[in-house]
């Protein structure tokens, strides 16, 4: 099986932009930001990029500070025709019948491209501003029983169901999941932590985590292969010709002094066990392998840690990652946009010749 | 002020350009579309469009696009039916207890950027109880208006604008809420929010958190002291009804009469009676009398089998005419409109009656100035 790649959506007025200074979340979240408002404009020509470049999907970003990710899904996907979109979404704001109802009727409008990355959520802070006043912990036990309804509706005609969090009695959807060759959408289950990999094991069909060096996730990738369960892994891409010029482009995307010290305060409220485990190796190594630098997360977040390199030492390590079980990525760089297409023209040849041998 | 109109969406498949349909045939789609086999249940872009469009031309201002567990999800249909039209809008019908007020807002306030404001929601409080259950709504009528009024207020205070949102109710808390992506709309912050009902909690809803009363059209003067009600407190009332226009009131009671069932449908099969909290459909199983005809114009002749939402104003263009602008008299400013079928209902309301509504409502102007 070929490796798949997947990159970020930018967020709204991000399209354009060429550094990760100008993309910073201590920028996105005032509420000033370009990022509160749709970019249909921006979006479309970046996913038309996006399938030119040979990435399948793109990822949607849930938040307070965004447009809500299923309507920005409905209106890029009317606009392109083959660009899929993974669609991040909190476990505890709907009904799952409801839930399924606009999946399913989303489906049904951009020809089943339409993937589902659950998030159980967030920092307790912006949970609290959706009325959501769980604890981590019983998050995730409430984010299981919302899979367990949403696979039942998309399983079974009359939906049963009888749990802590949800109850459902003859439930029934007559708009089904509509895509060629699946009867539900992918679900990429997202998180670091035991209760995110077991979610990940019982409900989902693939485990999205941060990138780590292989060998660290050998043990991980195998345990969730077995289970027939795929792995995806989220980074940061800078290819320049050589690894200096990589080097060099990746430093010069610090941030001012100011930025910083707001950026760690956002980190720092956070309760995500990835996070924490992100702002710990970039504090102890900074790099965790010749190829893989953390010197980006303490700024931009733990989505931050970075592959870079050649087009060849990258092709290589996406080939590292393909030997231990890996299938997929997703992606971001900066420039927004450039890095992208640099990513399609100069390292994903690489990768298909190679997988092709 | 000028009557403002408003159309049902067709059912998926309905609107097939060029294929014709008689009143029957069409009647009988929309029955059958709760069926496992029915294709109304697929989302039709395409159906809708050429709806939307010819609607448009005909004087239609929005689409109310209704909720239930046999349709696609109306605020997604919204955003495609948005992305094929310019001025159309939507009103969203949708059910208060299915998702968290945060996120209704955040996704309301995309919509409205998505499709230049032109969006507006039915808040519907809930619907049989068999079809709440299903939904994982376990809540029962009274309760389900509670639960309503707080979930409006919390919305309203999004929309306010005014800062970090705070709740602390009975169905919702909310602390430190805030959402970044705007309501936007030319001259509005917040959308036009229809309440329907014919209970008296869903009237006290309408008055406290809506601006306008969504409600089954019966004969004026039994609206009247309703209607005086609210615009008395600044709420507006919008009218359902079916709408059947033919040259004469004669040949329109003819295709009224073949819309009836060939037999008399056991109490078990009559839609109404599946309904059974609802208090709108209470009304219209007990209370219609005799022949169905609530005035000349006005008949119910085909709620006993299908519900109330099919009461059906009938006659000549002229019929019509008189009889909205009577409405109007009373002080009804709205009203939500269906057919059989619905394009071409559409289209002869809007050469046919629309025009003379208009020539009215302009002499009148002319006179009060």
């Amino acid at each position: 099986m070929s490796l798949r790649f997947h990159w970020m959506l930018p967020k709204g007025g991000e399209a354009a932009m060429k550094t990760a200074q100008e993309t910073s979340r201590v920028l996105t979240t005032r509420s000033t930001s370009p990022a509160a408002l749709p970019d249909i404009e921006g979006w479309t020509h970046f996913a038309r990029s996006a399938e030119q470049s040979g990435i399948e999907s793109v990822l949607l970003s849930f938040s307070r500070y965004e447009p809500d990710t299923m309507f920005v899904a409905c209106a890029v996907g009317r606009a392109t025709e083959k660009l899929k979109f993974i669609v991040a979404y909190r476990t505890g704001m709907h009904q799952p019948a409801s839930f399924v109802q606009q999946i399913n009727t989303l489906s049904g409008l951009i020809g089943g491209r339409i993937a589902l990355n659950v998030v159980a959520g967030s920092s307790t802070e912006e949970q609290r501003g959706y009325g959501d006043f769980l604890e981590h912990d019983e998050r995730y036990a409430r984010a299981d029983e919302f899979l367990a309804v949403c696979h039942a509706f998309w399983r079974d005609g009359e939906v049963n169901f009888d749990g802590k969090y949800f109850c459902v009695e003859r439930g029934r959807l007559l708009t089904p999941f509509l895509a060629p060759a699946r009867s539900a959408p992918e679900i990429y289950v997202s998180g670091h932590s035991e209760q995110a990999r077991q979610l990940a094991l019982a409900r989902g069909s693939c485990w999205l985590r941060l990138i780590d060096t292989p060998e660290k996730l050998r043990p991980q990738v195998a345990q969730m292969r077995e289970r027939g369960v795929e792995v995806c892994l989220r980074l940061c891409v800078i290819c320049r010709p050589t690894r200096e010029e990589a080097i060099e482009a990746a430093q010069s995307l610090l941030p001012p002094e100011e930025i910083e010290r707001q950026e760690r305060g956002i980190l720092t409220r956070s309760d995500s066990q990835t996070l924490k485990q992100a702002l710990a190796a970039a504090d102890e190594v900074g790099w965790l392998s010749r190829n893989l630098w953390a010197g980006l997360v303490p700024f931009y977040g733990s989505s931050a840690m970075t592959l870079l390199g050649s087009p060849e030492e990258l092709a290589e390590m996406f080939l590292e990652y393909k030997r231990i079980g890996v299938t997929q990525f997703i992606i971001a760089g900066w420039p927004k946009l450039e890095e992208m297409q640099i990513f399609g023209r100069e390292v994903l040849p690489l990768v298909r010749a190679a997988e092709r041998h | 002020m000028n009557l403002r109109f408003h159309w049902m969406l067709p059912k998926g498949g309905e609107v097939v350009a060029g294929a014709r349909q008689t009143p029957r045939e069409a009647a009988r789609y929309r029955l059958d579309s709760t069926r496992d086999d029915s294709p109304a249940p697929r989302p039709d872009v395409e159906g809708w469009a050429h709806f939307a469009r010819s609607a448009e031309q005909s004087g239609v201002e929005s689409a109310l696009i209704s909720f239930s567990r046999y349709e696609p999800d109306p605020f997604m249909v919204a955003c495609a039916l948005g992305q094929e039209t310019e001025k159309f809008k939507a009103i969203v019908a949708y059910r208060s207890g299915l998702l968290k007020p945060t996120t209704f807002v955040q996704q309301t306030n995309t919509l409205a950027v998505l499709t230049n404001g032109r969006v507006a929601i039915n808040i519907v409080a809930g619907s049989s109880k068999a079809e709440q259950r299903g939904y994982g709504d376990f809540l029962e009528h009274d309760e389900r208006y509670a639960r309503a009024d707080e979930f409006l207020a919390v919305c309203n205070l999004f929309w306010r604008g005014d800062g970090e949102v705070n709740f602390d109710g009975k169905y919702y808390r909310v602390e430190k809420g805030k959402l970044h992506t705007p309501f936007l709309a030319p001259a509005r912050s917040a959308p036009e929010i229809y309440v329907s009902g014919h209970s008296e909690q869903a009237e006290r809803l309408a008055l406290t958190r809506g601006s306008c009363l969504l409600r089954v059209a019966d004969a004026p003067e039994k609206l009247r002291p309703q209607v005086e009600r609210m615009r008395e407190h600044g709420v507006e009332v919008c009218l359902r009804m079916c709408v059947l226009c033919r040259p004469t009131r004669e040949e329109a009671i003819e295709v009224a009469l073949s819309l009836l069932p060939e037999r008399d449908l056991p109490r078990e099969e009559r839609i109404v009676t599946a309904k059974d909290d609802s208090q709108m459909y209470r009304e219209s199983s007990s209370g219609v009398r005799g022949d169905g005809w609530l005035t000349d114009t006005l008949w119910a002749g085909l709620v006993p089998f299908h519900g109330p939402v099919w009461t059906t104003l009938l006659g000549s263009p002229s019929d019509i005419a008189g009889a909205l602008l009577e409405y109007r008299e009373i002080g009804v400013t709205q009203f939500i409109m269906s057919g059989w079928p619905e394009l071409d209902t559409v289209v002869t309301f809007g050469r046919e009656v629309l025009p003379l509504v208009r020539a009215a409502e302009g002499r009148e102007e002319q006179q009060g100035a």
